[in-house]
């Protein structure tokens, strides 16, 4: 039984490493993988690897939903385009969708929930209205999550199509009103590279600091790796891409105060991924580096999550990154208030 | 300027026959839709091109039994509208 | 971490890994499960997860929380008494949600000459109860619970987990079936009485063995005596509806089903009894060309 993490994760890295697997161990891979939401990107990343038949049809499996789920992510996204056909604006998409749309190694196998698009700040009454009009309706009757969501977060409310029944997240940054950094969305949408079909996608630095920033700023690590390898694929392909990658990587960070949370996360790819990095933008490997390895890695060949108080620290912090002290009080009572009280 | 439409790619659909209706599954949106009379036949006649809605009727009289003239223009109308909700038809600026 | 226990199933062609932090659900599906075989090198498609709602619930009035590679949030816990009833609806879930080597219809199963007969319909429509007396009156047993329907040959693969028999079912099949051949009675669950019966010896030995459908009914007990035609896009829908992966199959999913309803007669058939009801069957399936 495997105790953590740690073979997915060297699956990734080094595929030919599977060939060491033995019996169950198979089995207790493809649980954290699908634990981890990083079946597809494991799928796809040993396709080559001898792989017992059973593991082989699972594999499969994954292979072919991923690219059901890919179409379904594109279609979606043009939906929003037709409803949002009269909106001079840009709509830039955001994670899975993006990469999909943008046909990056990142979309690869990658499983796509809600869409989430960006869109300016002051348009976002415009644009609410047109999902409206097009068949999205509310999710969240509740008034306070309502004017929880309008004032705090970085998005509307979720809205869900009543007849595909698909969510759709718009924001107009990529961070909560109320985390520490505040990121400078006109720069991100200025910035902003068009698709074919007239969306948009994030300039690659961009991209990718979005992507560091939803690994630490959104939940406690929860899917942590999957976020992780997306930064991985994203700084390998972008870094091929071009020769000043790293150096607009390194202003863009600083842009939108997001420095700190990139050297993390660049020394948690290398360390994770082998990910090649620029050592002057990861700066020193610190002692806390290794709590954070170890929050990754809490899953075990059960596909249960492991490390209780690991995760519990994390909770809590990351309930404080996201709100000021004050406001977590408030909302942490309303919420216990709403919830002790008996429904119906 | 009358709105015209364009039915989707014709390799993105695949028909089959129910009785009386048709199936339609719509190989992008991965969404299986059931048709019933006269939207199949809005898709036959439109074949590829950009057909504003009265064309369209002319070009269904032709083929098939129906009056020209009433409220066709109104019911053909409102299905290209329908269909175009559905992302099956898309509008082109006439 | 808690200490967690499991065992390897293989049914049809699924290989499942049930893990519990309790024996007895497990002990209870070795028992069950014993002429089954096992699946090669510890490999399996689906793990199960029987765990502690909340972490003293392991032993102070222990309740079962249900999850595993697929899972739905808010799944209610059940008691460890009905343990054995909270791995099949993992086994079940699993196979809803991540299974895709076939369509897989809510639907059970039997065959006849070679030829398969599935009969669909919502809870309480019978066709498990059917699908058990059947199974003891000539029929060979392909499932109670899912048809799996090929994709690419059109023929149904039989999935012969535990036959779950429910409420007024179960006196019924005691009269028929010899009493090692079923699971301790589970009372006032939240699907109502349960029992599991084992499905009979030749159901399990030749469960590789597919079959091409020949006959769909949608049975409906308790309403007079009647058989209906139906039209084929009432039986598409109603298909679709049964099935629990068309939507995540895509292009070849709805490639099966339209083949599926191409190719088989069906009927909507009314019964009060098993008697009347196998009296139809028989009538129909004789004149099957």
């Amino acid at each position: 039984m495997m105790r953590d993490a740690r073979r997915l994760v060297d699956a990734l890295r080094n595929p030919a490493s599977v060939e060491m697997l033995r019996g169950s161990e198979w089995t207790d891979l493809i649980s954290m993988a699908r634990a981890e939401s990083l079946i597809g990107a494991l799928a796809h990343r040993i396709d080559h690897a001898k792989v017992p038949d059973r593991i082989r049809m699972v594999l499969q499996d994954a292979v072919e939903a991923h690219d059901l789920a890919r179409l379904q992510a594109l279609w979606e996204a043009d939906c929003a385009r037709r409803a949002l056909a009269d909106y001079p604006g840009k709509i830039v998409l955001m994670k899975g969708t993006a990469y999909v749309a943008a046909d990056l190694a990142a979309g690869r196998g990658r499983s796509i929930g809600d869409l989430d698009i960006m869109v300016e700040r002051k348009d976002l009454p415009v644009v609410e209205n047109a999902l409206l009009d097009a068949g999205w309706e509310w999710v969240k009757p509740d008034p306070y999550d309502d004017q929880y969501y309008r004032e705090h977060m970085h998005e509307l409310p979720p809205l869900i199509h009543r007849e595909r029944d698909r969510m759709i997240d718009v924001h107009h940054t990529i961070l909560p009103l109320t985390a520490g950094p505040t990121p400078d969305a006109g720069e991100i949408l200025a910035s902003a590279v068009a698709l074919a079909d007239g969306l948009y996608v994030m300039a690659p630095a961009d991209m990718v600091l979005h992507s560091v920033a939803h690994l630490f700023a959104d939940g406690d690590l929860a899917g942590g790796l999957r976020n992780l390898w997306d930064i991985n694929l994203l700084l390998r392909e972008k870094a091929e891409a071009s020769a000043s990658f790293w150096t607009e990587l390194d202003e863009r960070a600083r842009l939108h105060g997001l420095a700190d949370e990139l050297a993390r996360a660049l020394r948690l790819a290398a360390a994770l991924y082998d990910t090649p990095v620029l050592p002057s933008l990861a700066g020193k490997a610190t002692f806390t580096d290794n709590f954070y390895v170890r929050r990754l890695l809490a899953r075990d060949g059960y596909g249960r999550e492991t490390r209780k108080l690991t995760r519990l620290a994390f909770y809590i912090r990351s309930h404080w990154l996201r709100m000021p002290p004050l406001m977590l009080a408030r909302h942490l009572w309303i919420k216990w208030r709403k919830d002790g009280k008996p429904s119906g | 300027m009358t709105q015209k439409y364009r039915a989707a790619p014709a390799e993105d659909l695949i028909w089959h026959d129910l009785d009386s209706m048709k199936l339609l599954y719509h190989r992008p949106s991965g969404i299986t839709h059931i048709l019933a009379d006269p939207a199949p036949a809005i898709f036959e006649v439109m074949e590829e091109a950009a057909l504003a809605a009265t064309e369209i009727i002319a070009r269904l009289t032709a083929l098939f039994d129906i009056e020209s003239g009433g409220d066709a223009e109104e019911i053909i109308l409102a299905r290209l509208e329908e269909l175009s909700l559905l992302g099956l038809v898309s509008r082109v600026p006439g | 971490m808690g200490k967690m226990h499991h065992i390897l199933l293989k049914i049809g062609p699924a290989a499942f890994r049930i893990a519990s932090a309790w024996r007895q659900p497990l002990d209870q599906l070795a028992g069950l499960y014993r002429h089954y075989p096992a699946p090669g090198e510890g490999q399996v498609d689906f793990t199960v997860r029987l765990e502690p709602d909340k972490p003293w619930r392991r032993h102070i009035r222990p309740s079962v929380h249900i999850g595993g590679d697929f899972w739905l949030p808010d799944a209610a816990p059940l008691p460890l008494a009905q343990g054995l009833l909270a791995a099949e609806m993992g086994m079940n879930l699993q196979m809803a949600l991540g299974w895709r080597r076939h369509l897989l219809l809510h639907a059970s199963s039997v065959k006849k000459d070679g030829k398969a007969l599935v009969m669909t319909g919502l809870s309480g429509s019978g066709k498990s109860t059917l699908s058990a007396m059947l199974a003891e009156r000539g029929w060979r047993f392909m499932g109670d619970e899912f048809a799996l329907l090929g994709l690419d040959d059109g023929k149904i693969s039989p999935f012969p987990r535990l036959i779950s028999l429910k409420n007024q079912a179960i006196g019924a099949m005691q009269n028929l079936a010899a009493d090692d051949r079923f699971g301790p009675e589970m009372k006032a669950t939240p699907k109502g009485d349960i029992r599991h019966l084992v499905p009979p010896q030749e159901a399990v030995t030749r469960m590789e063995e597919s079959a091409t459908p020949a006959l769909l009914l949608f049975p409906r007990f308790g309403h007079a005596r009647e058989l209906r035609e139906m039209g084929q896009a009432e039986i598409f829908v109603r298909l679709t509806q049964a099935s629990t992966n068309y939507v995540a199959l895509g292009e070849s999913g709805f490639r099966a089903l339209t083949r599926f309803v191409d190719r088989v007669p069906a009927r909507a058939m009314d019964y009060q009894s098993i008697e009347q009801a196998e009296e139809l069957i028989d009538g129909l399936w004789s004149k099957l060309p």
